[in-house]
């Protein structure tokens, strides 16, 4: 049975998300929340690599021995990869931001427990 | 010197601004000067700057480079691929300059009050602020969706500064909460994006356009479908639309009010930027428009409703802001070139109250520290001139004439008339009551009753400069109000474009 | 009993079975009073737009949110109640408003 890689890579992809919904929603912990909002990222992450791809395709970078119709025509797509590395700047600085909010929010209550932290304080 | 330079200008002024700022803070005069001439040039450049496009890096497309289109073979040259943009573009023409020119003067007030009410501004809070600004007028001015979505991310993280940065009791648990919920609504727009990338192998939505228009993509493809869901999920998100009014409200009410202005005007442009654009991509779609109705309705609805249940009146205003982005889906959604030039309309009205409104009631704020309207009252008397212009402010929500919400509301109720749905005219009429009732019994219960014997009014003074920002709100309200179509002239090309 | 004390009754009842216990004032009973008239008024005007999917599926939509206001007021401090802070409630609405949009444009998109 030959398993098509791109397909696999797009499952992957998508349990990655499904799993970071599930864990941002369900698990009461704080940080098992920020965890599964990671898994989101890298799920969305990995699925615009997995667009990029081109069966025998070569790396984007036009060396001085290739014709330009060549090149053209077996490169794989490049700009999902640029898409990627801007995201994944994103999530870093807001996984920064979150993670610091956190750390004040369990100073102040001495929890991690989102039902307890951030519940209805009723205005 | 090529004046189309100015477009990025605009982006890069505030960036640059907002940076300096932030290695400065703790030199309170430095600030108050940087920050001030920065707040003065950012509506003035957009006023200068002529109508046109601005290709970063000078990528223009192939078919107009010739330097950069020789040499390449004819099944690159030859076919459409020559007329594809090759990097990221802006767009800037009336509506945007009208949208940015707003925008603009907003920021400029609520830096304005934003150094005046505190004794030692802080440069990192002016950071967050400048950071805002420049993010919207990208978001407004780009044409390429993934560059839209960075700049979106950068105006989310720079909310939850500003609510972080208000000092306000449980602002901390409000800024975690928004900022969880945008981690999930983010990546989910960002894969609609990536999926749009896929079907049609562009990120320009000029380019996107024409592949759905002629042929080369499937316009009824499930992953096309599957975007669109996707992007109007971020949409909602962006702009505060449900099920995202509850925690938007909550934002709204743990911001200083100048804060809060300036974060409702950066939920309002976004809704417009988001919305035209999944307007221009998806309205082959009928189905798009029927959704776009149905949410506006809806976020009418319950904000309106729910912003009768509050009883701080900072929540009483976000919800009222949740609301009023209904009028602006409606004439969206509707799809008229009536409809789309009223929404617009009602858009720049809506920001423009709306931060009159929080900057207004702000004032409350600064004098008793307090925002919950059972313990306010008769603060009538402590600054009869500030209650007259709040007074106004809610008057021009509720869309009495000659105020400019009364022109806006009237083009809606015409367009949904013209377009076979009364029925929204009628929703919008009793709803537009109710914002006036709404407003009227928070008005009561702070300004009129008698003030309650425990209430402690301070003795400062409100700054100068917070009611010669209400005045200068207010002569906005009644310019646009009496000569409408200052505004209109300028919306009105855009609206016909995307009909 | 006169329909004011019979309203002030009923939020009563909606606020223990809350257990929130604070004061019913005038304002909050005539404010409660103005949004549940809102609330029923705007969703049957809304519904009225029905009648360009098919004027039967109106009516029928048209005596089911009569039926539902009468038989389930007051609404307005439950849905005020269902709307708080509570950052599970909120992903609760966030995830069905997403069930629910991509449900639609995919789904809908072939009977329109």
């Amino acid at each position: 049975m030959v398993v098509d890689s791109q397909l696999m890579s797009f499952f992957t992809a998508g349990s990655l998300i499904v799993i970071g919904i599930f864990a941002a929603l369900f698990l009461d912990n704080l940080i098992k929340k920020i965890i599964g909002l990671a898994f989101l990222g890298d799920g969305v992450n990995l699925f615009i690599i997995t667009m990029g791809y081109k069966p025998g395709g070569i790396v984007y970078i036009f060396l001085p021995d290739m014709t330009i119709s060549n090149f053209a025509q077996t490169s794989a797509y490049p700009l999902p990869f640029a898409l990627v590395l801007t995201n994944i700047v994103i999530g870093a600085s807001t996984l920064a931001v979150i993670l610091g909010l956190v750390l004040i929010l369990n100073k102040r209550h001495g929890s991690l427990s989102a039902s307890k932290i951030l519940r209805d304080k009723g205005e | 010197m090529d004046l189309n330079a100015l477009i990025a200008v605009m982006i890069i002024l505030p960036i640059a601004s907002a940076l300096f700022l932030n290695l400065l803070h703790k030199k309170d005069r430095t600030i108050k000067i940087i920050a001030i001439i920065t707040a003065v040039v950012l509506p003035i450049i957009p006023l200068l700057t002529p109508y046109g496009s601005h290709f970063f890096g000078g990528y223009l497309p192939l078919a107009q480079n010739s330097t950069l289109a020789q040499g390449l073979p004819a099944i690159i040259t030859g076919t459409q691929l020559s007329q594809f943009h090759l990097g990221i573009m802006y767009v800037f023409s009336s509506a945007q300059q009208l949208m940015i020119f707003i925008l603009g003067i907003i920021t400029f007030f609520a830096i304005f009050t934003f150094i005046n009410e505190t004794k030692k501004p802080s440069g990192v809070y002016a950071f967050l602020l400048f950071m805002g600004t420049a993010s919207l007028s990208a978001i407004l001015l780009s044409d390429d969706i993934f560059n839209l979505f960075v700049f979106f991310e950068i105006a989310a993280l720079a909310q939850v500064g500003i609510v972080v940065a208000s000092g306000i009791k449980d602002n901390y648990e409000t800024a975690l909460k928004y900022i969880l919920i945008g981690n999930i609504a983010g990546p989910l727009l960002l894969l609609g994006i990536v999926m749009l990338l896929g079907v049609t192998g562009n990120v320009n939505v000029t380019d996107m356009i024409f592949s759905i228009k002629n042929g080369f993509v499937d316009p009824q493809s499930p992953v096309l479908l599957m975007a669109l869901s996707l992007i109007t999920f971020g949409w909602l998100y962006a702009s505060g639309l449900p099920p995202f009014h509850t925690i938007k409200s909550e934002v709204y009410s743990k911001a200083l009010p100048h804060g809060a202005a300036l974060i409702q005007a950066f939920s309002v442009f976004t809704l417009v930027a988001i919305g035209i654009i999944i307007i221009r991509l998806f309205s082959y779609n009928p189905f798009t428009h029927i959704a776009i109705i149905g949410i506006s309705v809806i976020a009418m609805i319950l904000g309106i409703t729910m912003a009768l249940m509050q009883t701080d009146y900072k929540r009483i205003l976000g919800y009222l802001a949740v609301g009023e982005l209904g009028y602006i889906g409606i004439g969206l959604g509707l799809g008229t070139a009536l409809g789309i030039t009223a929404g617009l309309f009602q858009a720049i009205n809506e920001s423009v109250i709306t931060s009159f409104l929080f900057i207004g009631f702000g004032t409350v704020l600064y004098k008793t520290r307090t925002s919950d309207t059972k313990k306010l009252g008769g603060m009538m008397y402590v600054n009869p001139k500030v209650a007259l212009l709040v007074l106004l402010a809610g008057l021009a929500m509720a869309g009495v004439p000659p105020l400019n919400a009364f022109q806006s509301k009237l083009m809606l109720i015409q367009a949904s008339i013209q377009s076979g749905l009364p029925e929204i005219g009628i929703i919008m009429i009793l709803l537009s009551i109710v914002t006036f009732m709404t407003f009227m019994k928070a008005f009561y219960t702070v300004y009129m009753r008698p003030k309650p014997k425990e209430l402690e009014v301070l003795d400062n003074k409100i700054p100068k400069s917070t009611i010669i920002s209400l005045v200068a709100f207010l002569i906005i309200c009644i310019t646009l109000g009496l000569f409408p179509q200052i505004a209109t002239s300028s919306l009105q090309t855009l609206a016909a474009g995307l009909v | 009993m006169n329909i004011y004390d019979f309203i002030l009754k009923k939020m009563r009842e909606v606020q223990k079975k809350a257990e929130e216990d604070q004061p019913i004032t005038n304002i909050t009973a005539s404010a409660m009073l103005a949004a549940e008239l809102t609330l029923i008024a705007s969703v049957l005007v809304a519904v009225i737009m029905v009648r360009l999917i098919h004027p039967v599926l109106m009516i029928i939509m048209i005596a089911a949110v009569l039926i539902i206001a009468v038989m389930a007021r007051p609404i307005m401090p439950r849905l005020r109640k269902e709307q708080n802070d509570d950052l599970n409630n909120m992903m609760f609405y966030i995830v069905v408003a997403l069930g629910i949009v991509v449900a639609l444009f995919y789904w809908g998109n072939l009977n329109v």
